[in-house]
């Protein structure tokens, strides 16, 4: 085995492991380690799609989490208000569909009272449990928010057109606030600050080769989100080695001179946005259906800074690196929790990580430029191409560059 | 809203024409070959405002377009907002009610004031580093925490003021330092995509700084007690105070405008730092070199600038203008380590709206924003709503703004360095 082929080996050695991990591994804590490496893959799909955006694509945008709460909200609203049943409950607003009727609950938010439930809610008591109606099922959701995402990504990368470095970032940074000012204050619909609540992925549980799996169970929101990442992983590493990929990197050197050679800049441009937007949409929808909660906190800032941290830590330009750099430090973030004393200063560590967190993030920037993953596998898969640069740099005179 | 389908249908009225006439003025304007830089801003605004009524002829003759001509439609077009609000809700109390609409403009314009003096900090760091600090709103908290512990906790009795001089000089010196440490390294061609470089890395402080205080200071509200009382005035006489009547912590201005105290000594600091400020920049010769490298970075070092040691300045310049309007705001609100995060999205906005660097520009820009909000939360009919549509208000601005007129209110048009593009 040469060399170069040590960071596959490795890629598909660590996909075996987390194929295998949920079987073998029976500590206690096998629930909070499993909901570790959830929350793990999901920040590595989101900090995978992010990096192809702005390491790729060179578009730093600030609006990544605003598309996942696309995708997240998108589920958990049509779950919330559609439903099946074989008879028409004559108070909601429905349609006949099949042999069906598809019920569209009335919205009526956050209320105290148990006197203004929804029309749903009405007629079930009305039944008195003599109709089964049927929620809508989940996989839909969740493709629907994908591609609401899709077509939100679409929207913004067509508005984000002229929009360079400073503006952009500005830019997607007052969409995502704007969706989450307009999701936090729309309490009729979207239940604010409350948060809506979504049924769990498998809500009847689900039989995997002669086993039968609780709807609480961790084993299979586990793979569907293990499934999405590599899913998500495998187009990306498709794309960038592509057309695609060589015109989006194009793009981001210099948006001109791609301009000038005959690259379709508005195309790529759009269409990248498109296909990472998606990608945070389908995180957004499991993850949210995971959890089982999605409120309008989860598309703050921090939570963008986080995904930003994940993806510059792990390497901004080589989305693999990212993912991998995502779930090292969501399990990082995870163990540093416990507090400890020195002297007599007790440090809060559910606080202090964070600041540790933000340092490291820092000191990458400033003195890891492609992170501290990516150069791990850059240094098996093209270590004799770097030598030979070198030798070529060290070749030509020094002071030939000047500061740009 | 009691006719809410009058405001609804202007409303998409104007949406369409504007859209419409964004589209079409750039389109006419670019079949002629002429400037385009600003035929959709023009266009959006007068198919607002006019609907085709405007937009045939400025399509058909495509005159040139002068500031008369981007002004007037813009304001013609708030006016028409305005008017349809005022049809539709005849019961509002932003229609109906005089003095409340007073104190709505008069509080509008005070916390402009204030956003307007932070925004000049961002202002002096993008004009000059060509950075947006996305750590800007943690400088402010920071102010703001310094004073306060300074004020309450470690030297209670302290003459605000000194409290006020050190928080900015603790502001100063971590902009310095940070600065020199991390920023160094966009200036020495090192680094391909500088401007990201520096979003990202100012985003980490932002980050860092957020939860260091988090950890030190603790998560509780805290707020500073007021620096200084109002003397006790009633004009024209103590009866019958219709001019003027001021209490400790508030002033009543004609018997209707109600002015905090905390508020009002934040906004004529603001001013009085303001006007050294422009002194600075204008009669010494640093801030002269500060001017100048914002004008033209490769100019400024033949002339024997170092625009190195400028860029520092301007960070901790920068940095410190924010604590400063922390430092004066803490007394007024509750304060937080996430407090920051609000008056940096609005210092974003005033950025974007006033213009590139213009100094101007983010005094006119923040008074703008101060008035579209308290517009936005004193009329919307459901308070609730609009208190929770606050943070939305400002990136409504900045939105339409990169949209239509990326330059700004008093944008140069061909700014040199990195931020020549947008």
């Amino acid at each position: 085995m040469t060399r170069s082929r040590i960071p596959q080996a490795a890629g598909l050695a660590l996909v075996l492991i987390f194929a295998v991990f949920p079987f073998v591994y029976a500590r206690a804590d096998y629930p909070f380690i499993m909901h570790i490496l959830i929350t793990g893959f999901f920040y590595a799909i989101l900090a995978s799609s992010w990096s192809m955006l702005a390491g790729y694509a060179g578009q730093f945008s600030f609006g990544h989490l605003g598309f996942m709460g696309i995708g997240a909200y998108t589920a958990a609203l049509f779950s919330h208000y559609f439903y099946l049943s074989p008879v028409p409950t004559n108070i909601c607003t429905e349609y006949p569909f099949g042999d069906l009727y598809l019920i569209i609950v009335n919205p009526i938010g956050v209320t105290s009272s148990t006197l203004s439930q929804d029309c749903l809610r009405e007629a079930l008591t009305i039944w008195n449990g003599s109709v089964q109606i049927t929620p809508m099922p989940v996989w839909l959701g969740i493709i629907l928010g994908t591609v609401m995402g899709g077509v939100f990504g679409l929207l913004i990368g067509l508005l984000v057109l002229p929009l360079r470095a400073a503006y952009l970032a500005l830019f997607t940074l007052g969409f995502s606030e704007i969706l989450r000012a307009a999701i936090s204050a729309e309490i009729e619909i979207t239940r604010g600050q409350a948060g809506i609540e979504l049924p769990y992925l498998f809500d009847s549980g689900i039989t995997l080769f002669g086993r039968h799996f609780d709807k609480t169970d961790k084993l299979p929101p586990y793979f569907v989100m293990l499934f999405l990442l590599l899913l998500c992983l495998a187009i990306m590493t498709w794309l960038a080695k592509s057309k695609f990929g060589m015109f989006v990197r194009a793009l981001r050197e210099d948006q001109d001179a791609a301009a000038a050679l005959g690259v379709n800049t508005t195309r790529y441009k759009v269409l990248v946005f498109v296909v990472t937007s998606m990608m945070a949409a389908a995180a957004g929808a499991v993850m949210a259906h995971y959890i089982r909660i999605i409120t309008p906190n989860n598309l703050m800032i921090l939570q963008m800074s986080l995904v930003v941290a994940m993806a510059v830590i792990g390497g901004v330009e080589n989305v693999i690196a990212a993912a991998i750099g995502a779930i090292v430090i969501e399990f990082a973030l995870e163990l540093l929790r416990n507090s400890f004393e020195i002297g007599p200063f007790t440090l809060d560590m559910t606080v202090w990580r964070f600041v540790v967190f933000g340092v490291l993030l820092m000191l990458a920037l400033r003195f890891a430029r492609n992170g501290l993953i990516a150069p791990l596998i850059e240094y098996f898969t093209r270590g004799h191409v770097a030598k030979e640069t070198v030798a070529i740099r060290t070749a030509t005179p020094e002071g030939t560059e000047g500061p740009s | 809203m009691e006719f809410p389908y009058i405001f609804w249908w202007v409303f998409a009225w104007m949406i369409f024409w504007s859209v419409t006439g964004s589209i079409a003025a750039r389109r006419s304007y670019m079949r002629r070959d002429l400037d385009t830089t600003n035929a959709s801003f023009v266009g959006a605004m007068l198919g607002a405002s006019t609907g085709p009524f405007g937009l045939v002829p400025l399509c058909m003759k495509t005159p040139n377009i002068t500031t008369r001509m981007m002004v007037v439609p813009a304001l013609a077009s708030v006016g028409v907002l305005m008017i349809a609000f005022g049809f539709a809700d005849p019961g509002n109390f932003c229609v109906s009610n005089g003095s409340f609409v007073a104190s709505q403009i008069v509080n509008g314009l005070i916390i402009g004031i204030i956003y307007g003096f932070m925004a000049l900090g961002l202002t002096l760091i993008f004009s000059i580093l060509g950075v947006v600090s996305f750590a800007h709103g943690e400088f402010y908290m920071i102010g703001g925490m310094i004073t306060y512990f300074l004020t309450s906790v470690w030297l209670p009795g302290i003459n605000p003021i000194i409290a006020i001089a050190l928080a900015c000089l603790a502001a100063f010196v971590l902009g310095a330092v940070f600065e020199r440490m991390f920023l160094t390294p966009m200036y020495e061609g090192k680094i391909d995509r500088p401007v990201e470089y520096g979003i990202l890395v100012t985003f980490g402080l932002a980050f860092t700084l957020q939860y260091f205080v988090q950890a030190t200071a603790g998560a509780n509200p805290l707020k500073a007690s007021r620096y200084f009382d109002f003397p006790r005035i009633r004009l024209p006489s103590s009866a019958d105070p219709w001019l003027i009547k001021t209490s400790r912590g508030n002033m009543e201005l004609f018997d209707t405008v109600s002015i905090s105290n905390p508020r009002f000594t934040a906004a004529v600091m603001c001013i009085i730092v303001f006007g050294l400020l422009m002194l600075f920049l204008h009669r010494t010769w640093t801030g002269k070199a500060l001017r100048a490298v914002s004008q033209d970075r490769e100019a400024a070092a033949i002339a024997g600038i170092n625009p190195d040691r400028m860029n520092m300045l301007a960070f901790a310049l920068g940095g410190m203008i924010a604590a400063l309007a922390g430092a004066l705001l803490v007394q007024a609100f509750s304060w937080l380590p996430q407090v920051g995060a609000i008056p940096a999205m609005r210092s974003f906005v005033i950025l974007v709206l006033g213009g590139l660097g213009s100094i101007p520009g983010a005094f006119v820009g923040g008074v703008i924003v101060g008035l579209f909000e308290a517009a936005g939360t004193g009329c919307l009919p459901d308070a609730q709503k609009a208190a929770s549509y606050i943070p939305a208000y400002g990136m409504i601005i900045l939105t339409l703004t990169l949209l239509l007129r990326p330059t700004g209110l008093f944008g140069r048009r061909f700014a040199s360095g990195a931020h020549g593009q947008f």
